[in-house]
């Protein structure tokens, strides 16, 4: 069976392989024994496993880890945004420095935001064109939300 | 009399709050805004009064609204918690003008202490040392950014704005390079006034490499006052503190001795009545200076309650009521450390993270101590501070002590929201925690590009296995029909994976 998962990186391409009770990749071991799910790691350490479901995300716990892993249908897209800024948790927009049409260099502070009464600075992460700004200051935005679109400059 | 106490606050503060009511015996009520509706402390109380308004202006910190459900509730006395309302001046004055009791102390005490300039003024005249700098009374912005360069120049950098009314970071900017000053003065400025209402900023020079030793004083009505030693909360992000501890590692006897003795002339110099915090910064040089007084109860007191054997919370109650302390001389036994459960994505800048808790599973066994706002099936929200809950350990030394924090983090499960459990998992791991030579730029000494959490590919590629293997064998679906065990009933034996008997 095959999954496609991504996390903060490239999309994983995971084939799953069942042999007996238990289920394999890259030489990781997992079985199911009532409601609970067991690893034993390629080091041969047995830890015991959460695993949960919100939308199309997975949580996973392991061995004092947790990773989230949003699955992929086959063949989607993995372009979360095309150079887009998007607003790192909900808030409010404090004050947008930049306009349309302005060339800003890397590090260049864009907007700030405010949630939970702490500010958060955007920044330019390459040098380029600012093509859109889609709030302005006092503007609600939410977790996600495309803030400004620039165009990098080679 | 009988005594029904209000809690004017929310999350895991007003679930600890309650509790020690409940054991003291007292009626309680819960005040709560309708984005609150069904939390955990709202369970815990006798009555619920609901807040009318969709802000925390216009609810949790709406001083008329929440003393008029004192007042139809039945409530005799109000405990603010930390945050909020606690460590107002004028709604300490309006609880006792409206015949209530007030669990804290004196709004003189508050107000002396509240505002930050003042109360380094108080104690320059008590003797107490303050850290070196100046305060800028200017209200208007042009004047008052002018007359903080101008002390800025004095003081020397590398400096700390801070915002006289301040507290929790916020309002508050390190500038190392004068050329970063006006964006600095006028950024905590303007987060001062939004949070505070009030825009004035003082200087401090920074003292780096400091230690941050806060003392946890307690003072009766009947002239009593003690200090209940420290607690080093040295570790902080943001300004933020997330790993506190007591006794503090590389404390003596001797400066225990010295600190107590200042906190408590601190405390006396202000008639305070209650449960208080004095904050120090104990510089590389061996000395101390008064940062603040906190004039309520503190989110780490627990790790105090734990190595003195002292119930905090029961003790402002006694306080308040009029009663003598319980406590006897200090004794301090063992090691407890607290760590900061926040709903925050600890590898991007620390951002607050929202999301349902679909799991959330807290460690248990012997020294281990949760106090939590949250429980599986709730919602974290952008509406609040994203604090979720404390762990707290104690065990009879220090080293036992981390030992038991790495256990109880790593068997800590919290799935649906990104929270920090992995960050306070290596922090048990830096070099300066665990000899206990922890300053505040600690975090930033270790991780000078921020933390992202070290991992191995066979637990990645596990974890991968995990989800593929959980959706495969659709255990997704199951979700809801397990929704009555999150509801706190215990699975049916009649259900199975696969099969369900009616």
């Amino acid at each position: 069976m095959q999954h496609r998962f991504v996390g903060t990186g490239d999309p994983v391409e995971v084939n799953l392989v069942k042999e007996g009770g238990a289920w394999t990749y890259e030489g990781q071991r997992l079985e199911q024994y009532g409601e609970r799910l067991k690893v034993t790691l390629a080091d041969g350490s047995v830890h015991l496993a959460h695993a949960a479901k919100t939308g199309d995300v997975w949580w996973v716990h392991l061995n004092g880890h947790t990773f989230r892993w949003e699955r992929m249908e086959a063949g989607a897209s993995t372009k979360a945004n095309d150079g887009g800024l998007t607003a790192p948790m909900p808030g409010k927009v404090l004050e947008v420095f930049v306009e349309v049409g302005q060339t800003v260099i890397a590090g260049e502070a864009l907007m700030v935001l405010e949630a939970m009464k702490m500010e958060h600075r955007i920044v330019a992460t390459s040098d380029g064109l600012v093509t859109a700004v889609h709030f302005k200051a006092n503007d609600q935005v939410t977790q996600g939300a495309p803030l400004l679109s620039i165009e990098e400059i080679n | 009399m009988c005594i029904n106490v209000l809690v004017a606050n929310r999350g895991e503060i007003a679930c600890r709050v309650l509790r020690a009511c409940k054991e003291a015996g007292l009626g309680t009520v819960a005040v709560c805004a309708a984005n609150d509706e069904g939390s955990l402390f709202t369970e815990l109380a006798d009555r619920v009064v609901m807040l009318q308004g969709d802000t925390i202006a216009t609810t949790y910190l709406d001083q008329t609204q929440i003393i008029e459900a004192a007042r139809s509730s039945g409530a005799t006395a109000i405990h603010p918690g930390f945050g909020f309302l606690s460590e107002r001046a004028d709604f300490a004055r309006a609880v006792a003008d409206a015949g209530l009791i007030w669990i804290g102390p004196s709004p003189e005490a508050i107000e002396k202490m509240g505002d930050k300039m003042t109360a380094r003024q108080t104690m320059r005249a008590a003797g107490v040392p303050v850290i070196p700098g100046e305060e800028v009374e200017e209200i208007d912005e042009t004047a008052a950014l002018e007359a903080l360069r101008l002390a800025a120049e004095r003081v020397g950098y590398p400096l700390l704005l801070k915002a006289s009314s301040g507290g929790g970071g916020k309002g508050m900017r390190a500038v190392h390079d004068p050329a970063d000053f006006e964006q600095a003065a006028l950024g905590a400025r303007r987060e001062a006034v939004a949070a505070f209402g009030d825009g004035r900023i003082y200087i401090e020079r920074l003292l780096s490499g400091s230690k941050h030793i806060e003392i946890q004083v307690l003072a009766d009505a009947h002239g009593r006052t003690v200090h209940l030693g420290e607690r080093e909360c040295s570790v902080q992000r943001r300004h933020q503190k997330v790993f506190e501890e007591a006794p503090g590692p590389t404390m003596t006897p001797a400066l225990r001795e010295a600190m107590g003795s200042a906190a408590v002339a601190a405390a006396k110099a202000v008639n305070y009545v209650g449960a208080g915090t004095v904050e120090f910064l104990l510089a590389t040089s061996g000395e101390f200076f008064f940062l603040e007084m906190n004039t309520r109860i503190q989110v780490e007191h627990p790790v105090t309650e734990l190595v003195t054997g002292v119930d905090i919370v029961r003790e402002q109650l006694r306080i308040a009521g009029g009663e003598a302390m319980s406590c006897g001389d200090l004794l301090i036994r063992g090691h407890a450390i607290e760590v900061r459960l926040y709903a925050e994505d600890a590898a991007n800048g620390f951002l607050p993270a929202v999301g349902p808790l679909l799991v959330f599973r807290p460690p248990e066994g012997p020294g281990i101590r949760l106090d939590t706002g949250v429980r599986e099936g709730d919602d974290v929200t952008p509406n609040y501070d994203p604090m979720l809950a404390k762990l707290i350990v104690w065990a009879p030394s220090r080293h036992e002590a981390l030992q038991k924090m790495r256990r109880a983090l790593d068997e800590f499960v919290v799935l649906g929201t990104t929270t920090n459990i992995r960050f306070l998992r290596e922090l048990c791991d830096v070099p300066a925690v665990v000899s206990g030579t922890t300053t505040t730029t600690t975090i930033d000494d270790e991780w000078p590009n921020g933390w992202s959490p070290a991992t191995n590919e066979d637990l990645v590629a596990a974890s991968l296995l995990t989800a593929s293997a959980a959706e495969s064998l659709g255990l997704h679906q199951r979700t809801k029909a397990g929704a009555s065990s999150e509801a706190g009933e215990a699975p049916s034996p009649f259900q199975t994976i696969t099969r369900r008997f009616p």
